[in-house]
């Protein structure tokens, strides 16, 4: 892809977003030149949502300008947006599920010859655009007999052929395409750039940013930390960008490993489910913290619900505390003690409308009653002592879950687990979306009180929050553990690396 | 927290039995002969049958379902079991067991495939109620009157001036407030329609909870049903028409919510008696009969404002109670 000519299409100098008590963004500054793929990267968290939040006219920035073909704006709405024919195409694919590919296509405006929906053109002009773009697919299919996959690349087509896009923003969108999709997808890329379109491609793999862009940004801790030529840069470079250079080394947390006890608490073997992860074997004592690093979609909480038995799985075998188990649902799983926290809070993991003490005690009822009447007493003691451990911020434990803010919703997650002092817990992102000083003393609380009595298996959405806890990190790439590292030779950039596909150490994963 | 804010959300909790005590009161004055005790006696006597398919739905509101077929399952259980019991000559016991079970099988059905099947429930039980209601009218054409004293003991029988049913009613409520207050089986009932999902993942059994939530239904329409027919000393297959919409009303008043996961036996007993006592005042003052039905409607429009207002004032409550104490500790 060659840039055809020097011309900026969208550019942003020192735009600032600040959030109620965080600063997102700071002095950003970035120039995205017409007809090329400009690549944005950065960790969960870094800044990256609210940048594109900001070119697509969903956010508004605190200070800075946005100019766009020499245009000059403070703030863009999606009106202004669409009218500068910038295009978002979203990780999730949002369609109307009831409707038919063409009507998905030309909605909201339609087709119309005098305010009647003009069905024969519709379909005229979905099939040659589909043509185009080299997707063979019938116009008249309803949305829902689509695979996610084709459902996304659907709206990437919309977005590039019948919005007709200036400026196509595509966030994550690889994430949930096939390989063939994918392909399709590259191509469309190619095409664009060669009619002088601009692409904005944001992904978490190193791999496919390298392939697919001529420029990429890394937003580090809200800043752009550079703007490198794809020339310039290679897998290791730009891993070191991403995770920079805070040594987070010094904030790993005492080493607890003397609680590690001799007999093995929780084990897989060749744990298999078709097309989201394979062979997976671990084995896991008691006392012990294990992290699974993982991207997005590399099968981490696939594996994590396929255990507990909200999912099913197709091969291996699960064993806990030396016996082979097949659970079939979650109630069967906590009765052996084995428990997942969910890493979809609200949807998963809360009861909204139930007081703090009720959401504490909902895995443990059977325990804290007799003759299945509930003892009142000994039930609000056990609430005060979590409330109190976890120092979760609530008015009394009568409050309803819904009222508290998001770091203390999930420190009642985590008490949740605690109140059964479980043999296994599965902890899927038990720090998502909550502030650092919540982070801080949930992973306190893992570290030094929940593995007391349990071994603990933990995913995080960054890297750096299992370094401080682990006993050992296994690296999940696309559903296969590629890589093992145990904590004397944990290190962010080698294991964000891994992460990505890259082996690390050959000779030990043969070994094992 | 204060004394004042402890009464203020206590008050809110049950704004339903608060209404009732302004109604009561405001009748008193207002309305001849109203206070009389025979006269709250036949208001509860009245209720008897509403309470006992307002706390059904209740039930089954508390899980995030509704239950449209309670009402012909009130007239289906006793209807087929005279049938039955007429051609065999069964005593009042088996009679009496045998339209229980019947209640329960219905329920059971609904419920399994609510749980099982996923189906959506408003459908189904409009379906069932639909099938009931039906095969009532077609195998008990007018009335089967001639039943035996035991079978209406539970409707007609009385220990001195009170009703057996008023006796019944009370005590119905009072297990199921303890049930649902105190055990584990009750508290099961409002985690699972808190969130379906996230009381699934925390190790409940939600399709158990959500069956037994319809066999609780499908049972208390059948003892409704009892008592329906030993008021009227018959069977009969218009037994219960049009109660559905009164059950739900009264669920409602009695702080049960379409998203589940809300309400108590007490509060839907108060949902209860305010309709009944609003029908007995309208009554004793000479209010048309169809005015009286459209007054019960408002009623509901009004409870479902209260109900958001209540949410806004209890947040505001907690909030002022927050302030305070923040005030406090800093200074």
């Amino acid at each position: 892809m060659i840039v055809a000519e020097e011309q900026t299409a969208l550019e942003l100098r020192h735009v600032t977003k600040l959030y109620a008590g965080t600063v997102a963004l700071e002095d950003v500054s970035l120039t995205i030149r017409r007809g090329e793929v400009h690549g944005l990267i950065g960790k969960n968290g870094a800044g990256k949502s609210t940048l594109v939040g900001i070119i697509s006219g969903l956010v508004a920035p605190s200070s800075g300008e946005i100019w766009i073909n020499g245009q000059k704006y403070t703030s863009l709405s999606p009106i202004t947006a669409k009218h500068q024919r910038i295009s978002i195409i979203t990780q999730e694919p949002q369609v109307i599920e009831e409707s038919t590919v063409m009507e998905n296509f030309f909605m909201p405006g339609y087709l119309d010859n005098k305010k009647v929906i003009d069905w024969s053109e519709m379909r005229r002009r979905a099939a040659e655009i589909l043509d185009q773009a080299g997707f063979p697919i019938d116009v008249s299919v309803k949305m829902r007999n689509l695979s996610i996959s084709e459902r996304q690349l659907l709206l990437v087509i919309k977005a590039c052929f019948v919005e007709d896009a200036e400026i196509v923003i595509m966030d994550e969108v690889s994430a949930s395409l096939s390989q063939k999709d994918q392909a399709i997808l590259y191509r469309i890329i190619d095409d664009l750039i060669s009619a002088g379109k601009t692409v904005v491609f944001i992904s978490h793999h190193t791999e496919e940013l390298l392939r697919v862009c001529d420029w990429v940004t890394v937003i580090r801790d809200g800043h752009n930390v550079g703007s490198v030529m794809r020339g310039d840069l290679d897998k290791k470079k730009l891993a070191s960008l991403i995770v920079g250079s805070t040594n987070y080394d010094e904030q790993i947390m005492e080493d607890m490993s003397a609680m590690i006890q001799e007999e093995e608490a929780f084990a897989l073997k060749n744990f298999t489910s078709y097309g989201k992860f394979r062979n997976i074997s671990m084995s896991v004592r008691k006392g012990e913290i294990v992290g699974l690093a993982g991207l997005r979609g590399s099968g981490r909480t696939e594996l994590m619900k396929s255990v507990v038995g909200i999912d099913t799985y197709d091969g291996g075998t699960v064993w806990v505390a030396g016996s082979q188990k097949h659970y079939r649902s979650p109630a069967a799983a906590r009765d052996d003690g084995v428990l997942y926290l969910t890493e979809e809070r609200e949807a998963e993991g809360l009861i909204p409308i139930a007081s703090i003490q009720k959401n504490l005690t909902i895995s443990i009822l059977p325990r804290i009653s007799r003759w299945g009447v509930l003892q009142t007493k000994k039930e609000e003691q056990l609430a005060d002592n979590l409330i109190r451990t976890l120092d979760v911020k609530a008015f009394s434990r009568k409050q309803n879950i819904g009222q508290l803010s998001g770091g203390n919703k999930q420190k009642v997650l985590v008490g949740k687990i605690m109140a059964y002092t479980p043999l296994v817990c599965l902890l899927d992102e038990p720090t998502r979306g909550v502030d650092i000083e919540a982070k801080e003393s949930i992973l306190n609380t893992i570290h030094r009180e929940l593995r007391k009595q349990s071994c603990v298996i933990i995913t995080s959405p960054g890297v750096e929050d299992l370094i401080k806890i682990c006993d050992r990190i296994l690296v999940l790439y696309e559903g296969e553990i590629i890589d093992r590292f145990s904590r004397e030779e944990f290190s962010e950039k080698q294991i964000y690396r891994a992460m990505q596909g890259e082996v690390i150490h050959i000779d030990e994963v043969k070994k094992s | 927290m204060r004394l004042r804010t402890k009464i203020q959300l206590a008050l809110l909790d049950n704004l339903v039995w608060v209404l009732l005590a302004v109604f009561f009161i405001a009748n008193a004055f207002f309305t001849p002969a109203f206070l009389g005790m025979k006269n709250q006696l036949n208001i509860l006597y009245q209720s008897a049958t509403l309470g006992l398919l307002v706390l059904g739905m209740g039930i089954v509101m508390m899980v995030g379902e509704l239950d449209l077929s309670m009402e012909a399952t009130l007239a289906f259980a006793p209807g087929v079991t005279i049938l039955v019991a007429q051609q065999l000559g069964l005593g009042p016991a088996v009679c009496i067991f045998m339209t229980l079970a019947l209640g329960v099988a219905v329920g059971f059905f609904n419920g399994f495939f609510v749980a099982k099947m996923k189906t959506n429930s408003f459908l189904l039980t409009m379906s069932s109620q639909i099938v009931m209601r039906g095969l009532v009218l077609f195998l008990v054409p007018f009335s089967l009157a001639g039943l035996d004293k035991g079978y209406t003991f539970l409707g007609r029988g009385r220990i001195g001036s009170l009703q057996i049913a008023i006796l019944a009613l009370i005590v119905i409520y009072i297990i199921f407030e303890f049930v649902f207050h105190k055990t584990v089986f009750g508290r099961k009932f409002a985690l699972t329609g808190g969130n379906r999902r996230a009381a699934y993942i925390s190790g409940i059994n939600t399709d158990r909870v959500i069956i037994c939530a319809f066999v609780l239904a499908g049972l208390l329409s059948a003892v409704a049903g009892l008592v329906t027919a030993g008021r009227q000393n018959a069977v009969s297959n218009s037994m219960g028409e049009g109660m559905v919409m009164m059950a739900f009303a009264g669920a409602i008043l009695g702080g049960c919510s379409f998203n589940g996961g809300m309400g108590k036996p007490v509060g839907m007993l108060g949902g209860t008696l305010l309709l009944g006592m609003i029908d007995n005042a309208l009554n004793l003052n000479g209010v048309d009969v169809n005015l009286v039905s459209a007054t019960k409607g408002g009623l509901i429009f009004l409870a479902i404002i209260l109900d958001r207002l209540r949410f806004k004032m209890s947040a505001d409550i907690m909030h002022k109670e927050n302030m305070r104490k923040l005030v406090q500790s800093n200074s």
